[in-house]
């Protein structure tokens, strides 16, 4: 060969036999250490580069959807009322009976029984005595007057009435609010323009609130946590000129029904802080300026109507004040605010959701029955139960339907947590719908808190050939030289063995 | 390779014939359901669109001095839905926001959207909401999906619920079926479509109009599938997307043509028009715009010459007068005549696009193509491994 004779010269070469690089396990160990990083480094890259997709307690979330939450709920008949007519309760029950097959989806949830006598201590007894007039008394006690306690009909629709409150509509399905632990209530006096004869300066905001609000917010504060917040501000312009209606001798103006759609000027009106994601609820005190003022809401044939307040669903509520001020008192008093607040409760009240007292019906007492209360609890748990349900499926079919969605262990855990929370809500709805509410209320959170984990962002979406693009200039021209170099040196060796072999 | 053709000719047959009856199929059998689907949605909305509030997603996808004209669209647009009443707190603008105070910009923080420099649409009361480098893909769909840190700022989210309706808008550089952004990275129609699904399983919308302005702009919404989604873009596949006018004394173009007349046709709205969706698709020139504007209404439940375009560029609905009397019993309302769907409305002439009859089927359609595609990539593929290994084999034996 051309190198031995090179190397016997004895010049500068050297034997390729000699050369260290040139030795048969040496070059065979260069290569098999290529190869074993390789090998080595291969579960290493499919491990980083694979997502992290846990299973989920499909078939756990699947038969949760079958499930549904029951309110039991016992009314008992005073004897008072069974004594004068003893057929009535079986009447009541089959009117009720009838009226939970006919509109099935007012009455889910609720699983109403008729009791004879007063033993059983449930915690949602309801009780019917005789009294001087029809009306809602404390402790879930209802009172009936004669001539009611007669008709089952009349009964039972007071008594379906208070129980299971009819949603009147689209309308109060928009004007309430979606549930949440905390809300928060903005209250604000918008002077439209501050000039001096005609604006207000304070107004005696913590008086209203602790005798209008905060009875309310307390017997609420089983569902929610309100913060409340109040401004005075003094320069609000609308966005639009109202109309000038002539009434008599006087001249109003006018706000039609389109107007109140775009009465809140949200460019240039800043109604309530950012600071917090919880919901906001606005009422809004307006006082409109000289030129405007009275301002009046008008129907759809330019007719001044009785009220000076509108509800915007799920937004809030606004009062203009009319008041004829005193030009010397830039002050409004409490007893300046009582209807103010009135209105504001009751429109808090709506748009929390509670239900209104049936028509004909006098209620005892303060703000909220225990009736309508437990009404709204019902309701609200059902609704936050069917809310993580469809979270929770929907998570499932996401995940199924979208290939390159991770899914965490923090994701699982919180689907875990939902479902057990939402076990709880049908465990202690039969004894507590208090304690159901905050167990959906749980369940709904932490069914959110999965969907919206940031870490369950699916990848973007890359064509196949994007890959290839990716891979392919990379691992093409190193793979090439490495095969190659292993298939000679697998021949070497074999021609190598048949050498020796024929030696 | 041409042997590989023949042998995949009859395949190619068959799979036009599956494509065809599965076409005929499919548009025979949807109809009822898709009626009887809309007949739940009217009873469910009997007043008009259903929404209590509006939001707003502007997004400009480029950056740079010679992109003038993308920034200069979307804050176009923002002044048009704050005018219209939406408020800055349901308005989220993606800007990359580096032309006001370009060292370039010989009006120093002004933005102007026509040639003369009438109306400085950078003002003095705008809110960014994803400034520059934060406009990225990544932020885009975790705002929509609503995957965001728990630490993010309340300005920074979609807070929407099933009573929002949502006008998205994009605009910048793309191509088919993608989107890039600020010159880095592109969102793909798949994304989009995916995120939507997302928001509405996890109800996060009522109705959303999607609106986007570059180039090949219709591909963007062509994967869209979830249902009550309003879609119109700028150009066709294979159409560019032109600029409107330039001004001589900043130096490049100032507005695309498609966002101009859009917004030429918003001035003459106001918070309380009566003007519908129709209206502004009608408006749509194809010899003006230079491209041929595209409007996807399968999704849509309503009829777009009932939508009105307050109902996406407004504020609120409804207003209430307060106490209002509930009417007890008064469940008669889900019995009410179902207004017939939208999808079976004839083309006007005029308009220059495809409406909703034809892509019915075009979703369909697209899968059967995608199935052809997926099977040439893996002919391809292993063509390319088998080439691969022949050369492999060749340069190892040649010594």
């Amino acid at each position: 060969m051309n190198s031995a004779a090179f190397a016997n010269t004895g010049s500068g070469f050297k034997d390729p036999e000699k050369l260290s690089f040139e030795r048969d396990w040496i070059r065979r160990a260069v290569l098999a250490s290529y190869w074993i990083v390789i090998i080595l480094a291969f579960p290493f890259w499919w491990h980083l580069t694979s997502i992290e997709r846990l299973a989920l307690p499909t078939s756990q979330v699947r038969s949760q959807l079958q499930n549904n939450i029951v309110f039991p709920i016992a009314i008992h008949f005073d004897a008072s009322i069974s004594q004068q007519n003893p057929t009535l309760n079986s009447q009541v029950q089959t009117l009720l009976h009838d009226s939970a097959i006919n509109e099935p989806g007012r009455w889910t949830g609720v699983d109403i029984r008729l009791q004879d006598r007063n033993d059983e201590v449930a915690s949602s007894l309801y009780t019917v005595a005789l009294g001087e007039q029809t009306s809602i008394a404390h402790s879930r006690n209802l009172r009936v007057n004669r001539t009611d306690a007669q008709s089952a009909t009349r009964l039972s629709s007071i008594l379906s009435d208070l129980i299971a409150p009819p949603e009147s509509g689209t309308s109060h399905s928009q004007r309430v609010v979606q549930y949440s632990d905390h809300y928060r209530l903005a209250f604000t006096l918008l002077n439209e323009d501050a000039t001096p004869n005609r604006f207000v300066a304070t107004w005696d905001v913590q008086a209203a609130l602790a005798e209008f609000i905060y009875p309310l917010m307390s017997q609420l504060s089983i569902l929610h946590n309100f913060t409340v917040e109040s401004q005075v501000q003094y320069h609000a312009p609308l966005a639009f000129e109202p109309r000038r209606v002539t009434l008599g001798d006087t001249e109003v103006s006018g706000l039609t029904q389109e107007d109140l759609t775009v009465f809140i000027n949200s460019a240039e009106w800043t109604l309530a802080s950012s600071v917090s994601n919880d919901p906001v609820l606005h009422f809004v005190l307006f006082v409109p300026s000289e030129t405007h003022s009275p301002m009046n809401i008008v129907d759809s044939e330019g007719r001044p109507i009785n009220q000076s307040s509108f509800l915007l669903p799920q937004w809030g509520s606004i009062f203009i004040l009319n008041n004829e001020l005193n030009s010397s008192s830039l002050h409004l008093s409490y007893n300046d605010l009582k209807p103010v607040f009135r209105n504001f409760a009751t429109q808090l009240a709506a748009l929390l959701g509670v239900p209104p007292v049936p028509f004909g019906l006098i209620m005892e007492g303060s703000f909220l029955s225990d009736w309508q209360l437990d009404a709204l609890l019902r309701h609200r748990a059902l609704q936050n139960v069917q809310g993580s349900q469809d979270t929770l499926h929907s998570i499932i079919k996401l995940v199924d339907q979208i290939n390159n969605m991770p899914v965490g262990q923090v994701v699982r855990d919180d689907v875990l947590d939902a479902l057990a929370s939402l076990h709880e809500a049908y465990r202690t709805a039969v004894t507590s719908p208090a304690l159901a509410l905050r167990w959906s209320s749980k369940a709904l959170s932490m069914a959110s808190r999965a969907f919206f984990n940031p870490g369950m962002l699916a990848l973007l979406y890359f064509p196949a050939e994007h890959k290839y693009a990716v891979y392919t200039p990379l691992f093409a021209s190193i793979s090439v030289p490495l095969v190659v170099a292993l298939i000679r040196e697998f021949m070497a060796w074999k021609r190598g063995s048949r050498d020796n072999g024929r030696r | 390779m041409f042997s590989m053709r023949f042998q995949l000719l009859p395949q190619a047959c068959l799979l036009l014939l599956t494509c065809f009856v599965a076409w005929a199929v499919g548009s025979s059998g949807s109809s009822a359901p898709a009626g009887e689907r809309a007949a739940d949605f009217f009873s469910r909305h009997d007043s008009g669109s259903g929404h209590t509030n509006n939001w707003a997603v502007l997004v400009c996808a480029s950056r740079y001095w010679f992109n003038y004209r993308h920034m200069a669209n979307a804050l176009g647009m923002y002044r048009t839905v704050k005018r219209l009443g939406i408020p800055d707190s349901n308005i989220i603008l993606m800007l990359a926001d580096d032309v006001a105070c370009n060292a370039r910009n010989k009006f120093a923080g002004s933005v102007y959207a026509e040639a003369g420099r009438h109306l400085d649409l950078y003002g003095n009361n705008i809110e960014v909401d994803y400034r520059g480098y934060e406009v990225t893909v990544e932020n885009f769909i975790r705002l929509l999906t609503g995957r965001v840190d728990p630490s993010m700022p309340r300005s920074k989210r979609l807070l929407t619920d099933d009573h929002s309706n949502i006008f998205v808008y994009m605009t910048g550089h793309g191509g088919n079926e993608f989107l890039k952004f600020q010159d880095q990275e592109e969102i793909s129609a798949f994304d989009i479509a995916d995120a939507f699904e997302q928001m509405w399983q996890k109800k996060r919308y009522n109705e959303i109009l999607f609106m986007i302005d570059t180039c090949q702009a219709n591909t963007m919404y062509s994967q869209i599938y979830s249902p009550n989604i309003l879609a119109t873009g700028s150009s066709q596949i294979e159409e560019n997307s032109y600029s409107y006018e330039n001004d001589n004394d900043i130096g490049v173009s100032v507005i695309d043509s498609y966002t101009h007349y859009v917004l030429k046709f918003m001035e003459g709205i106001n918070k309380t028009s009566q003007a519908f969706m129709q209206d502004l698709f009608d408006s749509y020139d194809p010899v003006k715009i230079y491209s041929h504007p595209g409007i996807r209404s399968d999704l849509f439940r309503r009829p777009l010459d009932k939508t009105l375009i307050t109902d996406f560029f407004g504020g609120i609905a409804q207003a209430e007068a307060f106490p209002l009397q509930d009417i007890v019993g008064s469940s008669n309302h889900h019995e009410n005549d179902p207004t017939p769907p939208t999808s079976q409305k004839p083309d006007t002439p005029s308009v220059p696009v495809v409406l909703s009859p034809t892509v019915v089927s075009l979703p369909r359609l697209t899968g059967e193509t995608h199935a052809w595609d997926n099977r040439w990539k893996e002919v391809r593929k292993w063509t390319s491994i088998f080439v691969v290994g022949c050369l492999v084999s060749w340069v190892s034996f040649v010594r």
